[in-house]
């Protein structure tokens, strides 16, 4: 069996990982934009959801606190089912972090750097990631740590200059409800709760790596709600600025916020605050995914030198990001209509709840046999 | 015996590439005994060491009766003293007994040294010949008495020449171990100061210590630079830099993993934090291990200085540190891919300044960085006399006369000098070097892409620096991973007496550091009057 106990985390880094994680990519682009000035309700219920969620993975976490999903599949659903199981989440992984550099990439080409090709920008991004995962996750989390702190001085000082500027106008946040509590459910479901809070199945694969067990469910929620309300206010701050058309039609409104700061005629055009967060979010996000990947290979193929798959598995995402879709509307559109139905729920919810009842029968079993 | 000797004495004198030479030469492992009458011994060493005039050898008669013979190293060895307490002494003795106590009344009485002890093989004997011990033969015995009368010629201790501090002590190191040791000693009277010493390099025979304070210092730690040290298996050991590339966790890093300072008020401070000091004989330059990141940054005077004064202080050079390793990059990145985040009046300025030159950002930097770097390693070796004219010619090359003749902006000379100045503003020179180092690699990344080259340059150093461990201790530590209790000492320097406890990963046991309730209190009986 694969060992991951061999590498350790504390809580205080696992709460910075999945706060960054969650975090990542979520908060540059759009999120619940078909409830308009409610996204921020939409995030807050999917952040409900997303408590549930990581109640199931903790779960099934407690039930094997040695393996990771990869791991206990196996013991739950039988090796020949847990290793296809394993199979499709590796799948998963590997494709959703060529989505998300895939979205930076994009961002970068749309914002700034118009005439540089994508797999360039892409390339020097995954370069980065490579050598982070390959030096191991202890190093992604002390990173985290460092970067953690940079982030929240970036992000507050970001809010003053956004209130100091007087670009807040709260009306844009009314009618409350406008498009009715059902249809902010829809959003809820069909977006926020998948992503990002339903792609804390990835710290399924991370949980064994924490050096002190008993914290992870204190320390998962308590990271969650943190991220959660982040995101909620950034998004609540994004619609009172720009007003909620603007803000569903602009496809990086945190960018576009953020360039109408001015400030004592000299503080102006700080999308390079934009830029820092945005590459330090995906460096994150498309790291966990990417090692996830790394780790899962590892045990399903019984590989013992996990730092050498970094390489391949690294070269892959960056061509999948590549070649996942023609043009950006189109990867928008993957991302907005299928991804969600066919990828995040049966990956995120349906499976995870299959094996967790799994995982209750045989351990009931157990006892009383 | 004798025959042997007469035997091999013979074939030496003619054969001159005979194999005692190879006695002195690595990885030899004869013990040879010494011999029987003290001028075979005297002669001897004058064979073995080719006849070198600086080996002094000299008969004497101990109380006018016994034959003996004694060796030193001229320069060594205090020649005073050995007249005084070795010769005169010898010849004073009146009443010496006969026999086999010859040696020992002779070691006890006749020598009136401090440090006296015996040697019985010629393996033990030429490291202390040569380290300035005197010798002392004695017709009839297979051993030698050796004294110790180290006196060789050494450097005042004077100030400081690399970490200058207007306030605090203004002695530094010297190149003599044994100095070295007692301004340590001399600083921290405690018995749990331990020394432990050490001889490496099979040719220089340097003496190596390590001192630690038993209790304080984590003993892994401690146990981790004894076994580093005598893995060292080489000819010659120079300068403490021999010791500290063979000793640190990663070479392929170009930051360093290992301290090391003149200052000895830096190492007492290290040793009571709980870090273990290494002190080669030959350098001023004294080593400390384990060394985290933030240290680099952080000079002896934030500790004598009040605390809100340092911390002022400290910020600012952590600022100099950013500075120094960003500014052209971001000059580049700003002129070259973000001219729409200069404000519009400053972007106009820099674009008409701009407007003759016939280089790109990037190239009229590079040549402004390096014809700096190549002004300043000038500046380091010349001739003292010479300095002069090169800092003239170097202010008319960096500053005016390329701005006029066309090659470059003046903007990209504030820019360049503003570097070199927050660079020369960071407290410890490894640190400095390294950064001079990583501006040219973010230079690069900010022409190819801009801010995103210079924030991804940024992470991955971020990452690099995360990978790095000192000694097993994480080299970001207590920033990464994060420990509250460490805080005061990193960005901020809080008040003295909130230090309670000492750092945590370097110090294992024995973490607090002083009582309670050391805040200073007005007292209460105190003169209210007035």
């Amino acid at each position: 069996m694969y060992e991951v106990n061999k590498v350790k985390i504390s809580p205080t880094q696992l709460f910075v990982l999945i706060v960054l994680f969650e975090m990542g990519s979520s908060i540059v682009v759009s999120l619940g934009a078909e409830a308009k000035q409610d996204a921020w309700i939409a995030i807050l219920f999917g952040m409900a959801g997303g408590f549930g969620l990581y109640l199931v993975y903790h779960r099934l976490y407690m039930y094997y606190p040695d393996l990771t999903l990869t791991g206990y599949s196996k013991k739950i659903a039988g090796k020949l089912v847990g290793n296809i199981i394993s199979f499709l989440y590796i799948i998963y992984f590997i494709y959703i972090a060529a989505r998300v550099l895939r979205d930076f990439g994009e961002l970068l080409v749309m914002t700034s750097y118009t005439f540089t090709p994508l797999l360039i920008i892409n390339a020097l991004m995954m370069l980065v990631i490579i050598y982070a995962v390959y030096k191991g996750i202890e190093v992604v989390a002390r990173t985290g740590e460092l970067l953690f702190l940079v982030v929240y001085i970036v992000a507050i000082s970001g809010f003053i200059l956004i209130i100091a500027s007087g670009l807040i106008d709260l009306s844009n946040l009314k009618p409350f409800m406008e498009t009715g509590f059902v249809a902010v459910i829809k959003v809820t479901l069909t977006q926020t709760l998948t992503f990002p809070f339903g792609e804390m199945v990835v710290f399924a694969m991370l949980l064994p790596t924490l050096n002190k067990p008993k914290y992870a469910k204190k320390v998962g929620l308590m990271a969650i709600l943190l991220s959660g309300i982040n995101i909620a206010i950034t998004m609540a701050i994004n619609v009172a600025v720009l007003g909620p058309d603007l803000y569903s039609r602009a496809p990086f409104p945190l960018l576009t916020t953020i360039s109408k700061i001015e400030f004592a005629e000299f503080i102006e055009r700080l999308d390079v605050f934009f830029l820092l967060y945005a590459v330090i979010g995906g460096f994150f996000k498309i790291g966990i995914f990417f090692y996830a990947a790394v780790i899962g290979t590892a045990e399903v193929f019984n590989f013992k030198e996990t730092e050498k798959l970094c390489f391949p598995i690294g070269i892959i995402i960056l061509f999948v990001s590549i070649s996942i879709a023609a043009s950006y509307p189109e990867h928008i559109i993957e991302g907005l209509d299928i991804v969600p139905i066919y990828l995040h729920w049966p990956m995120q919810i349906i499976i995870p709840i299959l094996l967790l009842i799994g995982a209750y029968l045989r351990n009931r079993n157990k006892t009383s046999a | 015996m004798l025959n042997w000797f007469k035997k091999e004495k013979r074939k030496t004198k003619f054969d001159k590439n005979d194999n005692f030479r190879q006695r002195l030469d690595p990885g030899d492992p004869k013990n040879l005994p010494l011999f029987n009458k003290a001028q075979d011994n005297t002669d001897y060493i004058k064979h073995e060491l080719g006849n070198s005039n600086d080996i002094v050898v000299r008969q004497l008669l101990i109380a006018n009766k016994i034959k003996a013979a004694i060796a030193y190293t001229d320069g060594l060895a205090d020649s005073k003293v050995i007249s005084q307490f070795i010769v005169e002494s010898a010849h004073e003795q009146t009443d010496m007994p006969v026999g086999k106590e010859i040696f020992q009344v002779a070691k006890e009485r006749a020598v009136a040294l401090g440090d006296v002890s015996e040697v019985t093989n010629w393996d033990q004997l030429f490291p202390s010949l040569l380290s300035g011990e005197t010798i002392i033969f004695i017709d009839g015995f297979q051993k030698a008495i050796k004294g110790d009368t180290r006196g060789e010629e050494k450097r005042a201790i004077s100030e400081p020449t690399t970490q200058l501090s207007i306030r605090g002590p203004k002695d530094a190191f010297t190149e003599s171990f044994r100095t070295n040791t007692s301004l340590i000693r001399r600083r921290i009277k405690s018995p749990n100061l331990w020394l432990e010493s050490m001889k490496i390099g099979k040719v220089t025979q340097t003496d190596v210590g390590i001192m630690y304070i038993k209790g304080i210092a984590n003993e892994k730690i401690v146990e981790e630079v004894r076994t580093r040290l005598k893995r060292i298996n080489m000819d010659s050991i120079l300068e403490s830099g021999y010791i500290e590339q063979l000793i640190e966790d990663q070479t392929f890093t170009v930051f360093p993993t290992v301290y090391h300072t003149e200052r000895p008020d830096i190492i007492c401070s290290h040793l009571l934090e709980g870090r273990v000091a290494i002190i080669i004989d030959g350098t001023p330059f004294v080593l400390s291990a384990p060394a985290v990141f933030i240290q680099f940054f952080h000079a002896v005077e934030d500790y004598y200085d009040r605390f809100d004064i340092a911390t002022a202080i400290r910020l600012l050079r952590i600022l100099a540190f950013f500075i120094s390793l960003v500014a052209p990059a971001i000059y580049i990145a700003l002129t070259t891919f973000h001219q729409e985040m200069i404000p519009t009046t400053m972007a106009i300025a820099i674009a008409a300044q701009r407007e003759g030159v016939p280089f790109p950002a990037f190239i009229e930097a590079l040549i402004m960085e390096i014809t700096f770097e190549i002004l300043r390693e000038a500046g380091l070796r010349l001739p003292r006399a010479v300095g002069q004219a090169v800092s003239i010619v170097g202010a008319l090359v960096i500053g005016q006369a390329a701005v006029q003749a066309g090659l470059v902006s003046p903007v990209m000379v504030i820019v360049v000098s503003i570097t070199a100045i927050a660079n020369f503003a960071t407290p410890t020179f490894a640190i400095a070097i390294t950064t001079r180092v990583m501006r040219f690699g973010l230079m690069v990344l900010a022409a190819s892409f801009g801010f995103y080259g210079i924030l991804l340059g940024l992470i991955f150093m971020i990452v690099h620096l995360c990978s790095l461990r000192s000694f097993g201790v994480p080299y970001m530590a207590p920033l990464a991973p994060f420990i509250v209790d460490n805080q005061k000492d990193v960005f901020i320097r809080f008040p003295l007496w909130s230090f309670k406890t000492r750092p945590r990963l370097i110090a294992d046991e024995n973490i607090k550091r002083m009582g309670e309730n050391q805040q200073p209190r007005p007292s209460k009986g105190g003169n209210k009057d007035g």
